[in-house]
């Protein structure tokens, strides 16, 4: 982000502060006016899009009392917190195994995990069904929390294996001569020094859990239903669509997103990048 | 220093690294095999208490399925489109966000919105901006007098939306690679373009577009895939309709699956599937290395 070119002569900067400009338009807009609808009474629906009319802010309310409309908000935030703390507990732990240890085979180990981020959700979406099911696990948030770690946990591993070669090998060679044990210096060294890793992992794990709309689909029904299912409920309906509860809703899953993107956009990519590179 | 480390701690070693592994391999690598397994069977959820042997039946009927070629084919339409528009428009906005422009990491942090939101809220954001009765769009163009137009349920207008959708979606991404390698161009070279009189036109063709060729590579071969198995915004935004109009090939594998509960033919489009992308993925790392070996090539040559 630091080399980029001068503006340049006066016609170049005019042109390139319009272009931004109207990819600025082009983005937000679209936002906007789902924000504009959460917020429009009712009765007025249905009137042509304007801005004259007294703002409520009734849904968010009943929202944030984690009622009908609250529920599913909730159960994607618990799931995909619970599902990225199991993805990076397993992901992390076994990415120093990998690291530290010259194991043979380990090569291969390793390349069957990442192989299995080739292979979409929905091609595994059948058995997983069918493995829920048969534990009683559907239609219920620690169904979707083991289906969530199993997902995320080959990026975190990536990620985290990708930051902990960076680590000079001396500063750990010292630790362990000085007789410390594995978890000592996986606790004391190794992950702190790999810390900006595991935040990548933990925010784009996060992210993908909160996002994830296949799994929950399939994996619940009214109990469980996050978000993301919660939106298809409203859109594929025969009757009157709800586009009060709808937008709002929209407006709640797209907001820690937007805030992860505008605040810590560096770990994001850094974790992006290293995840792409995977071939 | 790490035979010494578990030397004295060799369980510990397997206490770090089975767990993950085993995880992995229980609820990834697993399933995947069963639904190879399963695509040899016919098992329908509704009434089968369990997959009976099919030998090849499956395969069979997807060679003469005509419903299944049209979702490839709509599916490649689809993505061609799709990512040919985002490249265009990713590297004109990439040229924009490499000038030094007061704010710009504000500009891009919020360009990049519609990437990390869920999908289904995109698909749910156009939803509401085509629809009839509450969106601006159609408001739009009837107040400017034009024709009523039924985005989301008209056949060529279903696909259309997607893939403005999804343009809305992933120009953001293209852009993000592109910019990283617009600034891995070093200055020197285009001062010195500049100096012996090379013009912005000739500087882009002959130092911009080799440097940046591998990275495009990537990144249209990664978005390509990933709008090959497109699913989410089709089951929020057209549910795959009108008829069979943007029923894509992971929205035949969802319905096959979980609306008809035919488990056994739905794992045989699985296995169409995987095909279908491990082809992909080959010809993407051979563009991949031959992009980056055209691409030092060129750079030593101009520089």
């Amino acid at each position: 982000m630091s080399a980029a070119r001068p503006l340049g002569p006066r016609a170049t900067a005019a042109g390139v502060l319009v272009g931004i400009g109207l990819l600025m338009l082009w983005t937000l807009l679209p936002l906007l006016y789902l924000v504009v609808l959460s917020v429009k009474p009712e009765a007025m629906m249905l009137d042509p899009p304007s801005l004259r009319f007294a703002p409520t802010l009734e849904r968010y309310v009943e929202l944030l009392r984690w009622g009908t409309l609250g529920t599913p908000i909730w159960n994607s935030l618990v799931t995909a917190v619970a599902g990225t703390a199991g993805a990076l507990l397993l992901g992390a732990t076994a990415a120093l195994g990998f690291a530290l240890h010259g194991f043979r085979g380990r090569g291969t180990v390793f390349f069957v995990i990442l192989l299995t981020r080739m292979f979409p959700p929905v091609t595994t979406l059948i058995p997983l069904y069918l493995i829920m099911r048969t534990l009683g696990l559907l239609d219920t948030r620690t169904g979707l929390i083991v289906l969530f770690a199993a997902l995320q946990l080959p990026l975190v591993m990536w990620i985290v294996y990708a930051s902990l070669g960076t680590i000079p090998r001396e500063m750990l060679e010292t630790t362990v001569l000085d007789g410390a044990s594995l978890p000592v210096v996986a606790a004391r060294v190794v992950f702190p020094l790999a810390a900006p890793g595991l935040v990548s992992a933990a925010i784009l794990s996060f992210i993908f859990c909160w996002n994830d709309f296949l799994l929950p689909l399939v994996m619940t029904s009214t109990e469980a239903r996050t978000g993301t299912v919660a939106l298809m409920r409203y859109t594929e309906t025969y009757k009157t669509v709800l586009w009060g509860p709808l937008s709002t809703v929209a407006i709640a899953m797209a907001t820690p997103t937007i805030l992860f993107v505008l605040g810590l956009r560096q770990y994001l990519v850094k974790g992006l990048t290293a995840g792409m590179l995977k071939g | 220093m790490q035979a010494r480390l578990f030397a004295r701690q060799p369980l510990l070693l397997w206490a770090f690294v089975l767990p993950g592994v085993v995880y992995v391999l229980a609820w990834r690598i697993v399933p995947a095999l069963y639904t190879a397994f399963l695509s040899l069977h016919t098992y329908n959820l509704a009434y089968d208490a369990g997959p009976r042997w099919y030998g090849l039946a499956n395969y069979v009927r997807l060679a003469g399925d005509a419903g299944l070629m049209s979702s490839l084919r709509v599916t490649l339409v689809f993505a061609a489109s799709a990512v040919t528009a985002e490249l265009m428009l990713g590297l004109g906005a990439a040229l924009l966000f490499d000038r030094n422009l007061p704010g710009r990491h504000l500009w891009l942090g919020i360009f990049l919105i519609p990437m990390v939101l869920p999908p289904v809220a995109v698909a749910t954001v156009w939803y509401v901006l085509l629809n009839p009765f509450v969106g601006p769009v159609p408001h739009l163009i009837r107040a400017l007098g034009g024709p009523e137009i039924l985005w989301l349920s008209g056949p060529g207008t279903a696909l259309l939306s997607l893939i403005v959708a999804d343009i809305w979606e992933w120009t953001p991404f293209m852009t993000l690679l592109l910019l990283a390698s617009l600034q891995a161009i070093p200055r020197e070279l285009v001062e010195a373009a500049m100096v012996d009189g090379a013009a912005g036109l000739r500087i882009f063709r002959h130092i911009t577009v080799p440097h940046i060729t591998g990275m495009t590579a990537v990144a249209v071969g990664l978005r390509f895939m990933d709008a090959f198995i497109e699913l989410d915004k089709v089951l929020i935004m057209t549910g795959g309709g009108p008829g069979a109009a943007t029923t894509f090939v992971s929205v035949r594998v969802f319905k096959t699956a979980f609306q008809f509960f035919t488990l056994g033919y739905a794992a045989a489009i699985v296995m169409v599937l995987l095909l279908v992308l491990a082809l992909l993925y080959s010809a993407y790392l051979r563009a991949v290395r031959r992009a980056s070996r055209l691409g030092t090539g060129l750079t030593e040559e101009t520089a």
